[in-house]
């Protein structure tokens, strides 16, 4: 009974400030930035179970993955989320960058045809997400076209971002770089690889879930 | 619109109903879109072959249908290049900008078994933002 009251209250309170409570949040960028590693921290973290494999080969995550109620707690704060972790977003595929990874051709090339179908699939979910988070490599030049047309079009389409520079644990990342290239963005530095400022980003996805 | 076969090359000036019932040449219901000025470069170097060999042209269009998830064999697939270039068999290039704008889906269903996948570039719309 306690429970019932207790859900009707909160679904009251939501209501009543306009808060969604289970948000669709949308992870986006270009291949090997460490969008599943991030998302994986997050959902081992609150589910116990990872979303998806990763691999230093690109395009590891060729369909879109999901991961339904999500429960964070933040400061005594608790948000709901539907992760999706999408394939990354590329302008050219070619299965001879594979054949790098010692991946036989035949298989190269169903990788460079599903990585085609991902990166359609992940623009087509775009605007079921409520909120997005562009995880981008802060070892590479921000500037690309991949990042400009996601991180603009995502903005086109009026959905709260976050832009997280992954790989702060490497000598050549910059976030600096980053923070300049986007400075309409909070932009927030962390290592999905060695679990670094995690709780920053934890900080920053629910400043985030506010404006949705 | 215009059209190219992607198997035998033969053009289709305006919206044929080859696109539907298939190459009148050789059958196949696989189409380039061509946009009026590339429709103007074929005709004036008197160039229409496609640079590609026939096991190429079939591995794209399997491709292809299986990229855009149309699996009847017989559903017509009009290719654009403003959207998504095959170059070869795992070579792709990708216009993101052109596809985040797309309103429109990708495959539209014209009655049972019978689909037409819009990678059109002619309805492109303005692009906003980028």
């Amino acid at each position: 009974m306690i429970r019932i009251i207790k859900s009707w209250s909160k679904r009251v309170l939501n209501s009543l400030f306009g808060r969604k409570d289970n948000i669709k949040l949308g992870f986006y960028g270009p291949p090997n930035a460490g969008k599943t590693s991030l998302a994986n921290i997050i959902c081992k973290d609150w589910t116990g179970e990872e979303i998806g494999s990763v691999s230093d080969v690109p395009h590891e995550t060729r369909s879109v993955q999901v991961k339904e109620k999500v429960e964070i707690e933040h400061k005594g704060k608790k948000l709901t989320f539907k992760i999706a972790d999408t394939p990354g977003i590329a302008t050219k595929i070619d299965y001879e960058d594979f054949l790098k990874f010692k991946m036989k051709k035949k298989a190269a090339k169903k990788r460079a045809k599903e990585a085609t179908q991902g990166i359609i699939e992940s623009i087509k979910w775009l605007d079921d997400m409520d909120a997005i988070i562009v995880v981008l490599d802060a070892t590479e030049n921000p500037y690309s076209q991949v990042n400009i047309t996601v991180v603009g079009n995502i903005a086109a389409k009026e959905k709260p971002v976050l832009i997280i520079a992954n790989k702060i644990d490497l000598k050549k990342a910059n976030v600096k770089t980053i923070e300049a290239a986007f400075p309409e963005y909070e932009v927030v530095g962390i290592s999905a690889k060695k679990k670094k400022n995690i709780d920053d980003f934890y900080e920053a996805l629910f400043r985030l879930s506010k404006k949705v | 619109m215009p059209h190219q076969c992607v198997h035998c090359s033969k053009v289709y000036e305006d919206g044929s109903d080859a696109v539907l019932k298939g190459c009148k040449d050789c059958g196949s219901r696989f189409f380039f879109y061509l946009s009026h000025e590339k429709l103007e470069k074929i005709r004036s170097s008197g160039k229409e072959r496609l640079n590609l060999t026939s096991a190429e042209k079939k591995q794209i269009e399997e491709d292809v249908r299986d990229i855009v998830g149309v699996e009847e064999e017989d559903a017509p697939i009009v290719m654009d290049f403003e959207s998504v270039k095959v170059i070869k068999p795992g070579k792709y290039l990708l216009d993101i900008g052109n596809l985040f704008n797309k309103e429109r889906p990708l495959v539209y269903k014209l009655e049972d078994g019978k689909y037409i996948v819009d990678l059109i570039g002619s309805m492109q719309r303005g692009k906003k933002g980028v």
